[in-house]
């Protein structure tokens, strides 16, 4: 496993707990994996993702990514419509692991309310968070 | 966190080489490499893998009665095993509840080797002396003072002769599952086998990927500068370190147990590895007396331990929490291992390697899940069951074998 010193955390996103990251683009929000998941999770071999058009609240289970070593659940950092979704992981789930927000981003919401984002935690508050 | 960890001679060097490393056994061991987990997988089904394995234990039973002991204590039966030949089997309680697995070395009639799972030397060694009553032998457990690696793939052969000295002397003959040399000067014999520095190594035929190749005993001093000296040699074939991750796919894929996880406290039968007891022709009784026979032939609290594969590369997380559920919905047992084989997948209804040879080149390789489930009831190869773990769940079919074209057993003289 990196070092936390090693690992990209972008200031243009917000972070969740559970190490997703979520990026406003304008009416949109895109959602991801941070370095962090996609560094302790190892090589991502299948990455499950929601039907266009489904509908979740914020902290709701939307798919799973699975690794050569664990399956792991991905919870939403905003409640919204699923309005997009990065087919291109079918064929290349590595893209998680290689370029997490940016290629290897999951899906993109239509917010229902635009300011849980700001509930979110931001770089600094997240890497206190991980630093425990 | 980690400041507890044991480590092996290799630790640093895993550190350096941006090793994702975890806690096995109470060892801090790398799971997978910067070259991840799947390169290394098929670097040993292509070409060569090395694996830091010095976290296994090792112990030297020796005296009148070594061969006595380990015969009541272990569920092999090696009263025709040669010396210079090893054998695996397992450790019972009188439950017949497995232990820990282990390979027996035989060296003489009065010195053998045993070596066992990670952290498990002091226990197995305590519980070797629990049985010795009456017995002339002396168990020593060695934890600590051997390092052990193994390299696995056709091209391990091809790379380690140019480490050793005679490597045409030492390498025929030396068949699946026998050994030579040792690791201690003081206990060669006229089967010395020495790095080309003159450092002694035990040399065994065997492994734990299903694929050819062998594992290393040697000083844990020398350990490091023999592993970097294969990946310089071996370079050019492609030899690559490779993790705990990507051994536990390779094993997972030849069918081979983890121990405590695929066996451990429950009774050691009705599983992929009764090769490993010394049933009679018709299996109504033992070819000797041992330590758990009589709980083994009783069927009081029979459980069944079946490889499966899955339908596509997609797996569940093994433990407890995931059920194992026939047609009608019935959970008839849990998940004990479930692991991708990245080098397999079906094609026209049968499963094929990445090194079966004549793959067409439209049949792309993408792995498929395996494992071992643990049901209550007795089931035939070719039946379907659901392993689901929540709301997730996968199709396996039972199997009696998962990765077809392994090379282990083959003649040494097809990889030189």
């Amino acid at each position: 496993m990196k070092d936390l010193k090693d690992l990209n955390f972008p200031d243009d996103v917000k972070y969740t707990k559970d190490h997703e990251w979520a990026r406003k683009e304008g009416d949109l929000i895109t959602i991801g994996i941070d370095d962090y998941a996609q560094d302790q999770l190892g090589e991502i071999v299948f990455v499950e993702l929601p039907e266009i058009g489904a509908g979740f609240s914020k902290g709701d289970e939307f798919g799973s990514v699975e690794s050569v070593k664990a399956v792991s659940q991905i919870y939403i950092p905003v409640s919204g419509e699923v309005v997009e979704i990065n087919a291109g992981l079918e064929d290349a789930p590595e893209l998680v692991n290689q370029a997490c927000y940016t290629q290897g981003w999951l899906i993109r919401v239509k917010p229902s309310q635009a300011s849980e984002l700001d509930s979110l935690m931001d770089k600094a508050a997240y890497l206190d968070m991980l630093k425990g | 966190m980690t400041s507890c960890l044991k480590t092996t001679p290799l630790h640093p060097w895993h550190k350096d080489a941006g090793a994702n490393m975890a806690d096995f056994g109470g060892f801090d061991m790398p799971l997978w490499y910067e070259t991840g987990v799947k390169t290394e997988h098929l670097a040993v089904l292509t070409s060569a893998g090395i694996f830091d394995t010095s976290h296994m234990a090792c112990l030297f039973v020796t005296g009148g009665d070594a061969f006595k002991l380990i015969n009541y204590c272990f569920t092999r039966d090696i009263t025709a095993l040669d010396p210079g030949r090893c054998v695996y089997g397992a450790f019972l309680n009188s439950k017949g509840h497995c232990l820990d697995d282990a390979i027996v070395y035989k060296n003489s009639d009065v010195f053998f080797m045993i070596c066992v799972n990670a952290g498990m030397g002091a226990a197995i060694a305590g519980h070797l002396n629990e049985n010795t009553t009456g017995l002339e032998v002396t168990v020593e457990d060695l934890t600590g003072k051997i390092a052990k690696m193994d390299i696995q793939g056709c091209n391990s052969a091809r790379i380690f002769s140019k480490l050793i000295q005679n490597p045409a002397k030492m390498f025929n003959p030396l068949p699946y599952f026998s050994f030579k040399g040792n690791f201690d000067e003081s206990l060669l014999g006229d089967s010395a086998v020495k790095l080309s520095d003159g450092t002694p190594i035990l040399l065994s035929r065997s492994g734990y990927t299903g694929e050819f190749g062998f594992e290393i005993f040697i000083h844990p001093k020398a350990i490091v500068k023999l592993w970097k000296d294969i990946l310089a040699v071996g370079k050019d074939l492609g030899v690559t370190a490779c993790g705990l991750g990507a051994r536990d796919s390779l094993r997972a894929g030849a069918c081979l147990p983890l121990s405590h996880q695929d066996i451990g406290p429950w009774k050691f039968k009705n599983h992929p590895w009764e090769f490993a007891l010394p049933y009679t022709k018709d299996k109504t009784s033992f070819t000797k007396d041992f330590l758990g026979a009589k709980a083994l032939l009783s069927t009081e609290g029979d459980v069944f331990v079946y490889p499966f594969v899955g339908e596509s590369l997609r797996k569940v997380a093994a433990g407890e929490e995931t059920k194992v559920l026939d047609k009608t919905g019935a959970v008839i047992g849990r998940v004990l291992t479930c692991a991708t084989d990245m080098g397999i997948t079906r094609h026209d209804g049968k499963i094929i390697s990445i090194a079966s040879g004549n793959l067409l080149p439209d049949v792309p390789i993408k792995g498929l899940s395996c494992g071992f489930v643990m049901v209550s009831k007795q089931l035939d190869p070719g039946v379907t069951l659901t392993l689901a773990e929540g709301k997730r769940s996968i199709t396996a079919t039972l199997v009696t074998d998962i990765r077809p074209d392994r090379t282990a057993r083959k003649k040494i003289t097809d990889f030189l």
